[in-house]
This record gives structure tokens, sequence and C-alpha cells, in this order.
């Protein structure tokens, strides 16, 4: 399983970040066009961010689940509801 | 002759051993200081975001103004407990080697500039405090944490970067800044 993370920050802010999280997986950057972005359908016009969303890719390419967070301060996607989704798709380890 | 030629090439041999030995020898000087100070080196040529911005005191700084400089780039808060005494070891250092060419800049977080004003005059600060009332700078330089400080070269490249606070009173932090500081600016077109 490989975990991506797009969002419309500069490389180097988002180096930044991973580097102060120690994030153990890469982030890639939309930035300027934000083209991966709007072509998921999760650009924010108003703030030109991307709305934060979960997209559950199958080894086929076949976008099998997507979690919108309309207003992340109030939803949560729990890990454990998407690793009974990832289960789901490349079986329990 | 023959002689004369081994000489030849015995000298081309050490002058190349030279040229190609010194900055891999401070490369690796300054690799292990940045280890023992925690610090994250940019493992590829990094430049960083520019950004404008004003002081408490009125002044405007950019990082455009502060070229062929070594720039220690810190983002603050005055409530941030573990910032206070890194700036008060900040101000001995910009004291000691802002005219060898560190620049020593701190970045506020979303403060008024009366309290960084009150803050500084406390403190005994004189470097730049660049005020950021809507966390602009913070956020192009993707600063999540309170100290965040970035290392930058006199050539414009992002050195290293430390996210929370570091021990810069000791002699490898000093150290560091010497070799920073021994390093040669870009030549103009290259910047």
């Amino acid at each position: 399983m490989q975990i991506l993370a797009v969002s419309a920050d500069n490389p180097f802010s988002q180096q930044t970040f991973a580097e102060s999280l120690k994030l153990p997986y890469p982030l890639l950057s939309d930035f300027v066009e934000r083209k991966v972005i709007r072509s998921y359908g999760i650009l924010n016009e108003k703030i030109m961010t991307a709305v934060r969303t979960f997209f559950l890719i199958d080894p086929q390419g076949v976008i099998r689940k997507k979690w919108v967070l309309d207003n992340p301060q109030t939803t949560v996607v729990y890990s454990d509801t998407l690793l009974k989704d990832i289960e789901g798709i490349i079986g329990k380890k | 002759m023959r002689q004369a030629a081994k000489h030849e090439i015995t000298g081309i041999l050490i002058a190349i051993a030279m040229i190609l030995g010194a900055p891999d020898s401070s490369r690796a000087e300054m690799a292990e200081l940045l280890q023992k100070l925690n610090f994250n080196a940019y493992s590829r040529r990094t430049i960083p975001p520019e950004f404008n911005g004003r002081t408490a005191d009125g002044r405007d700084v950019s990082l455009a103004s502060l070229r062929d400089k070594v720039v220690l780039l810190n983002f603050w808060a005055t409530w941030c407990l573990e910032c206070r005494p890194e700036m008060l070891t900040f101000e001995r250092l910009h004291r000691e080697f802002s005219a060898q060419g560190l620049a020593i800049i701190g970045i506020n977080a979303r403060e008024e500039a009366a309290s960084i004003r009150a803050y500084a005059k406390e403190l005994g600060l004189t470097f730049p405090l660049i005020l950021d009332p809507a966390g602009k700078i913070n956020s192009t330089y993707g600063v999540i944490g309170l100290p965040t400080t970035f290392l930058l070269a006199r050539d414009g490249r992002a050195v290293a970067l430390a996210a929370g606070p570091r021990e810069w009173r000791g002699n490898p932090a000093r150290a560091l800044i010497q070799a920073l500081l021994a390093e040669p600016a870009a030549p103009k077109e290259t910047r």
C-alpha cells in the first residue's frame, strides 16, 4: 500500500511540514496550477486549496472509496474506518 | 625530462586533490555539525521562497535584501516559552557575527507590533523582528510549530531546518555559523 498526500502548498512548505511531523510518506505539491486537485473535483475555488478528502484507489487504479471532509474541524475519518476498507481491497494481514 | 614531467603530473594531481578535497571535507564537517545540532539538512539544492515584511520598528526587510548573507530565519511568538532562551542567544550571535555577514531574522506569528516591541525591549533584542499578522510568511514556509528555524547560505540555498528549539550556545552552533560564513556567495547570474 502507498500513501500519497497532495496539497496546493509550495514544495518548500511541504518539506518543512513533513520534517516537522517526521512523515514517512511523500507529500506532492500541486502548486501553482492545482491540476490534480482540480481533476479530482475537490478544489475550493474561493481559497484555491483542496477540500480535505481521502481517496482509496485499488491496484487497478479504480477509486473504490472517497471521504470528503467539508468541515475538517468537525468531521473526522477514523483510521480504523480507513483500515477496514483497505483490508477489504488488499486483504487482511 | 621524464622526471620533470613526473613532477608536473604530481603537482597537477595534488592541485586537483586540493580543489576536490576542500569542499568535500567542509561538506562533511558541516553535515556532522548539522547532525550534532539535530538539524534536518536539505539533501538537494533548495531555494527558499521569497518574502517581504515590515519589522515591529518599521523597517522593510525582504529575503532578496539579504543576498550574500548567511541568514538564520527564526519563526517565533511572544507566547512561545521555548522561543525565549533562543531569542537571547540569537541576540548574542547577532552582536558577534552580524559584521561578518550573519543576518538573524525573527518572523513573528500573528501578533501585534506593540506586543513584539515590548518583548524586544524586555529581552534587549536588536535584530529585525518581522510582523506576519496574517501568517502568510509562516504558511509559505510551512511552519506548523514554534520555534522553527531555517539556515540559509550565502549562495541563497536552504541548508537546514530545525522544528523545535536547538542548542545555539555551544561550540557546534558557532562552528556551523563560522563554516557558513566562510562559504563564498554565488556569482550574480546564478542567483
